[in-house]
């Protein structure tokens, strides 16, 4: 730690960044995938503490990583071969993908947007949930363009996957919904990412339709959104 | 690991048009977000225009498949840098935590009901019997 050059590469924080991921991320693969153990859950308070404890500040450990965060560009693109490959199942569910889709993007924006405004929030912590159902780095850029604040929306995507995850089997299966294409579809559109993961984890079929949604929920929620910004 | 399998020294040209391909449909789409300020994020508009790419070219792209099939499990990592950006937001966590975990559970409960209900709805409703 003597030498000041080594600090202000980004190979540091590049290093631990990856380093405390992969131990998290073994154990979350050990554990079956379980939501609660989704390694960026504890990835982020670990790599908290670190930058406290070392004194070191956002900026600076920001720019390091800079390489990582980058490629949620290119990740997103990469969305669109997913749709493109499910373009026959597309066609033939035009009709329920539309009208799901539509709904469920409305029911995430308003509700979330709605219960926040009850509790007297800000306009920028608004714009942090208001995207919440996207994928996160969708999540975050929409944010970020409502002037919120991405880092929230991030956190508030991660939580929001994880609970999804968590609770669709069995809220699912109260309502007596057996079909796959619905349950993955609404788990596709409700919880993102982790919603996906868990999806093709209960069936094949409800996995494609989940990261169908996902894909097309990220435009729609972002368009959406983007309506609404010009507007307000 | 299952990508180690596809890589092999003559492949790696070809992953790099697939890499290509990525990077200059998310910077078309961040052109178009700039010039026509239409507020949809870049990466987003990038995603459309692969789409459209895709369909104007058909072709079998195996490469294509493995690069975004990486990028897209490893999704994770990718907003960590992000995440920890929270280190910033201690005051707002601590006035609006219980507004924001309440708001997030609500919308993700209503979501899935109301995006499995309709699907189910329209499906019976609008897809013929067979087609399924």
């Amino acid at each position: 730690m003597s030498d000041p050059a080594l600090l202000a590469t980004p190979l540091l924080w590049l290093t631990v960044t990856l380093g405390v991921f992969e131990v998290f991320d073994s154990l979350s693969k050990r554990c079956n995938r379980h939501p609660l153990l989704h390694p960026v859950l504890w990835t982020t308070p670990v790599l908290i503490a670190l930058l406290l404890a070392s004194g070191t500040s956002y900026e600076t450990y920001k720019a390091a990583t800079f390489p990582v965060s980058f490629l949620l560009g290119p990740a997103v693109v990469g969305l669109a071969v997913p749709v493109w490959r499910e373009r026959a199942r597309i066609r033939r569910l035009a009709i329920p993908i539309v009208l799901a889709l539509g709904a469920g993007a409305v029911t995430s924006i308003v509700s979330a947007v709605g219960v926040l405004v009850l509790f007297g929030a800000p306009r920028e912590i608004l714009a942090s949930i208001a995207p919440r159902a996207t994928t996160t780095p969708v999540a975050m850029a929409v944010a970020g363009q409502l002037r919120g604040v991405p880092a929230l929306a991030a956190v508030i995507v991660l939580f929001a996957g994880v609970f999804g995850a968590m609770v669709a089997t069995p809220l699912l299966n109260a309502l007596g919904l057996g079909d796959y294409r619905a349950r993955g579809f609404a788990l596709g559109v409700a919880a993102h990412g982790i919603g996906t993961a868990r999806a093709f984890q209960v069936d094949a079929t409800a996995g494609a339709m989940a990261s169908l949604a996902m894909a097309l929920n990220a435009v729609v929620t972002a368009a959406l959104l983007s309506v609404v910004a010009l507007l307000v | 690991m299952r990508i180690a399998e596809h890589v092999s020294p003559c492949f790696i040209p070809v992953m790099l048009r697939a890499i290509f391909l990525l990077l200059a449909c998310q910077l078309a789409g961040e052109a178009i977000h700039r010039i026509t300020s239409l507020p949809l994020p870049g990466a987003v508009i990038g995603m459309v225009l692969l789409v459209g790419w895709l369909a104007l070219v058909p072709r079998e792209r195996p490469t294509l498949t493995v690069v975004t099939g990486w990028l897209t499990a490893h999704l994770s990592i990718m907003f960590v840098p992000a995440a920890v950006g929270l280190i910033e937001e201690g005051p707002v966590l601590s006035r609006y935590g219980v507004g924001l975990v309440t708001a997030t559970v609500a919308s993700t409960l209503l979501t899935l009901i109301v995006t499995a209900l309709v699907f189910r709805w329209a499906f019976a409703r609008f897809v013929p019997e067979g087609e399924a």
